[in-house]
């Protein structure tokens, strides 16, 4: 019995090869799409679940209120991991990671910079990252001891074994390779390259045992059968038996299972947010694409029902029953499920490199894993079950009375379950118009927001070698060669915020108030080389006023909180220091650019530094200021490469993860427009053969062939105005929540609305007209004389 | 001899939103085993309904209809289809010959659903095709055939399971006369070795062929003729 189903199921789609074209295509691009997806959607849920002891370790987090929040955070104090070996029998070990070291790398003449991570000498206990080469006890053991990659050794050591070599790290220190480390997979949230033991930092003196201090993230390993809300609880008040200054601070671990997806609070308790919501959008997503494709093979496989339907006759004459009969059109489904299935793993293959590229991953397809064949064979059942049900049902119904004597009514019109699977798709295609579009002005409007500075010609240099000891010479250089128009150090890049703070003292301040402050530090001149606005007094000007040195600017929204009258000249406490405010600024954006501006302090010449930061001389073309630059900062930091950032590049990057979603959002609006067009097409073309006979007769009565196209075009845009109104509503709902998470937002305005609705009214009638128009034109004598 | 099909006051009527239309009203009819009975009567008179429920492809809505001694007017659609692939074969007008099939797979169909074993099934269909002579056009596909080549593959799927009755609707009338008369000796061969047959017909000229005609008339039986 299979044998026959299977030959003319083949024999039906060799037939009519245009349906099968569009049928099959229109299903591969949905299942292409749907395994993109699923595959971005495996990785994020796969993300540290490697770890072998995955189900016992935490993070350490903090939980305190300032600003009149209650905030949860994961960066700790470093004294934190050895006092909670020591203080709670429930932890097992714990492992310090620092937020990333780019050490300069030497092998004799051979000098690069390379991401990786200081750690505590257990790391490699506690987290399963299996080592090629040494033993994960002792490997970093020794305070000059350097784990590196196999990719990193490899690149280090042109391919030699690099066990017991040595590396000179920031030009200073000699470091044996102890260990080689298998590559990290693709779902870890550690980024590391090489691994180098935390008594480094204490060596260089970035130690301390400062509780007040936040500047590590802390794991803990849990004893097996340990009681997590036990280890909670006492840490509920741990943290003020040694701080006694925060004595409402709190404490908690959170689960690794939980670091990826969730990772969200709000007001002190998980809000059920965090990447899981993408997971879930994207879960969607995946589904509806599907369906849409499977809808294509509904309305298509449905509309030719009656070229099927005196089989379906003859077989239930000559005594099929109707489950046979719906055995049998499931199981071409399921064949047509498969080529097309087939096919989509070629479009993934293909596409995967720019998805990639889109998603910033590196998902691939393990073809030697059986767990991916066996979901694959699932998958194509699933689907070819999908959209192979309703035709089956439909088709399996039909009287043999009916279709053998010719009485069986042809599905001239498009019949109710047809129409509303054509709303359905164009619906859930107008939402995702919609989307792209408010997601693109969301993104434009924050770009287009006024930053508060001048970003053009501007870069930023990192400190490293000896560029904070040399900074006056590279300034003068920079300036007398005229390569910059002005210099400045600042503690941080223009936009970044490396601290801030609360707890300053000012005259006049609310005893209750606990705003917490940006803090930035300049020695003078940022007002110039970054085009700041001063509302009230001055920049910092060290030859001119000495006491510059501890002077401070606070921008607009700082004064607002601090009240002066008359800010300049008073004094603000802040880090143990007195300071005395010469300006005010305008704002300006230092993180995120869909927040307000939070109130923020410049600090003068006595604080601390970590960045220079080059206004370029506009008057010479970019390539030569960039080409002299890196002479003067190589001549007077030679171990160094000079790594030098373009801040309004760096601005543009605030902006990737919303730029990502629109892609993505119109990625899949395309594709399913595209899909949806296929099913239209195939409808429409299946609808003007089905009509010929009236079309003759029609224009042998004097109808122009605008008539026949308007007839044959007005059911399909019928339909997709009805989806368009569905759409909306639906749209209009889900962007607004959407927004919601964003301070600074637009509003939706009508026409966007509008603009979807005639974009996919549009794409409808060139879909259509073109079957409409050359039915329309056709010679009607032909027509009429088939008949 | 024995009754295969006894018919008391069977009633049919179709209705629409507007129209109600009695296709069978109050009929009684007996078919005896090894007749050749031919239908006949003016378009709408009922003909196509009453064979449509002798074929068991559609309920009669009220009377009497038993089969074999068995009363099977209401029985669900999937003991009618059981019944039917065993004991009815059918022969239409327009042939219904499934055109993605060849001529062996098409006669074969019968044979897949009462679940003949493969090698009985080529056996029994290379037997058949032989006896309505067109073996030689076995892997052909019907639209690859002539009309009397079309109907007489049509016969072969009637026939192949051996049924009991043959149920056959206006069997000549898509072909010329001489492929009608063919037609019309295969279906007397298949008669005379034991075969009961119901034909519906306009055809004056084929009805002679049967031992009796019914003729209708607005649902109703209004004559008989015996001719043998």
């Amino acid at each position: 019995m299979f044998k026959n189903f299977f030959k003319v199921a083949v024999r039906n789609l060799v037939r009519g090869k245009g349906f099968s074209i569009i049928n099959i295509s229109g299903l591969a691009i949905g299942m292409a799409s749907a395994v993109l997806i699923l595959l971005w959607i495996q990785n994020e849920v796969s993300y540290d679940q490697f770890h072998a002891k995955k189900d016992r370790i935490y993070e350490a987090w903090n939980k305190a209120e300032f600003s009149g929040d209650l905030n949860c955070w994961n960066t700790t104090p470093k004294v934190l991991a050895r006092s909670m070996e020591r203080d709670l029998p429930e932890v097992e070990q714990a492992v310090r990671v620092d937020w990333g070291s780019n050490f300069l790398f030497g092998i004799g003449d051979k000098k690069l910079t390379v991401p990786g991570n200081i750690v505590d000498s257990n790391f490699l206990q506690v987290f399963s990252f299996p080592l090629l080469k040494g033993n994960p006890l002792t490997v970093l053991k020794d305070m000059h001891s350097i784990v590196l990659t196999e990719t990193l050794a490899k690149k280090l050591f042109s391919g030699q074994d690099a066990m017991g070599k040595v590396i000179k790290i920031d030009n200073k220190e000699n470091f044996t390779v102890t260990g080689i480390l298998k590559d990290l997979p693709n779902n870890t949230r550690f980024k590391f390259e090489y691994l180098v033991p935390w008594a480094y930092k204490r060596f260089l003196g970035d130690d301390d045992q400062n509780w007040g201090n936040n500047s590590t993230r802390t794991y803990v390993l849990l004893k097996p059968n340990a009681s997590v809300a036990a280890i909670n609880a006492k840490l509920k008040t741990y943290k003020r038996q040694y701080d006694k200054e925060e004595p409402k601070w709190e404490m908690f671990v959170y689960p690794m299972s939980k670091w990826r997806l969730h990772s969200s609070f709000t007001n002190g308790v998980e809000d059920g947010g965090g990447r899981i919501e993408f997971v879930r959008l994207f879960g969607i997503i995946a589904a509806f694409i599907l369906l849409i494709a499977c809808i294509n093979f509904m309305n298509l496989s449905t509309a030719r029902s009656e070229k099927r339907a005196k089989e379906v006759g003859i077989r239930k004459v000559v005594g099929a029953q109707k489950i046979s009969i719906i055995g049998q059109f499931i199981g071409e489904s399921i064949l047509l499920a498969l080529v097309a299935g087939v096919l989509a793993i070629f479009i993934v293959q293909l596409s995967l490199k720019g998805f990639n590229e889109l998603t910033d991953k590196k998902l691939f397809i393990d073809y030697s894993s059986v767990s991916f064949w066996l979901t694959g064979i699932g998958f194509i059942i699933f689907t070819g079950i999908l959209a192979g049900s309703y035709p089956a049902f439909f088709l399996s119904s039909f009287q043999p009375v009916k279709v053998l004597k010719g009485t069986f009514k042809k599905a001239n019109g498009l019949v109710t379950p047809r129409k509303v699977l054509v709303v359905l798709q164009f619906t859930f295609a107008i939402i995702l118009i919609i989307c792209t579009i408010i997601v693109k002005q969301q993104i434009d409007y924050a770009r287009d927001r006024e930053t508060g500075y001048n970003k053009n010609n501007l870069i930023y240099h990192l400190f490293t070698g000896d560029l904070e000891k040399n900074y006056p010479l590279i300034k003068n250089e920079l300036l007398a060669s005229r390569v910059a128009s002005s210099v400045t150090k600042t503690s941080a890049p223009p936009t970044q915020s490396w601290s801030d703070g609360w707890g300053q003292e000012w005259e006049g301040k609310d005893p209750n108030d606990k705003t917490d402050f940006y803090r930035y530090n300049e020695d003078e001149d940022l007002g110039t080389t970054a085009g700041l606005t001063f509302v009230q007094g001055r920049d910092f000007n060290l030859k001119q006023y000495p006491t510059d040195s501890t002077g401070m600017i606070i921008n607009e929204s700082a004064l607002k909180i601090m009240k002066f009258k008359n800010p300049i000249g008073k004094l603000v406490k802040d880090n143990g220091r007195q300071w005395h405010i010469v300006g005010v600024i305008k704002d300006f954006i230092l993180t995120n650019p869909y927040e307000p501006t939070k109130p923020m302090l410049i600090a003068g010449s006595k604080a601390w530094f970590q960045t220079i930061l080059v206004k370029f001389n506009n008057k010479n073309p970019v390539s030569r200021n960039l080409a002299k630059a890196e002479t003067i900062f190589k001549k007077y930091n030679p171990a160094y490469p000079f790594e030098y950032k373009f801040v309004d590049e760096e601005y543009a990057k605030k902006f990737s993860d919303e730029k990502r979603t629109g892609t993505l959002a119109g990625l899949f609006a395309g594709l399913t427009i595209f899909i949806s067009c296929l099913g239209l097409f195939g409808l429409a073309t299946y609808m003007a053969e089905n009509r010929i006979k009236e079309i003759g007769v029609r224009k042998v009565l004097g109808a122009s062939v605008t008539n026949i196209t308007t007839l044959l075009s007005k059911d399909f845009l019928k339909l997709v105005i009805i989806s368009f109104i569905i759409a909306s509503p639906i749209a209009w709902w889900a962007m607004n929540k959407w927004l919601q998470g964003y301070n600074y937002r637009i509003n939706i305005q009508w026409w966007v609305l509008a603009l979807a609705g005639l974009l996919s009214v549009m794409i409808a009638i060139v879909t259509v007209s073109y079957q409409a128009i050359r039915a329309a034109v056709a010679n009607p004598v032909k027509s009429l004389r088939t008949e | 001899m024995k009754h295969m099909i006894k018919i008391t006051n069977l009633e049919k009527i179709y209705r629409t939103e507007e129209v109600e239309t009695v296709a069978l009203n109050k009929l009684n009819m007996d078919v005896k085993e090894g007749e050749f009975v031919a239908v006949m009567g003016p378009s709408g008179c009922g003909k196509s309904t009453l064979l449509n429920i002798l074929g068991l492809l559609d309920e009669p809505d009220t009377g009497s209809f038993e089969f074999n001694g068995q009363e099977i007017a209401h029985y669900n659609e999937r003991k009618r289809a059981d019944i039917r692939k065993h004991n009815i074969g059918f022969v239409f007008q327009s042939f219904n010959l499934i055109d993605e099939l060849t001529v062996f797979e098409n006669v074969e169909l019968p044979l897949i659903y009462t679940g003949v074993s493969t090698v009985e099934r080529k056996k029994r269909v290379e037997e058949v095709l032989d006896k309505m002579q067109i073996m030689h056009r076995r892997n052909h596909y019907p639209q690859q055939l002539s009309g009397g080549q079309q109907q007489r593959v049509a016969v072969a799927r009637a026939v192949v399971n051996k049924p009991k009755l043959i149920l056959a609707d206006e069997p000549t009338g898509n072909l010329d006369s001489s492929n009608g008369n063919e037609v019309m000796e295969l279906l007397t061969d298949l008669n005379e070795h034991g075969t009961t047959i119901i034909m519906v017909t306009h055809s004056e000229h084929d009805a002679r062929y049967s031992h009796r005609i019914i003729r209708m008339l607005d649902g109703q039986t209004v004559t008989e003729n015996i001719l043998v």
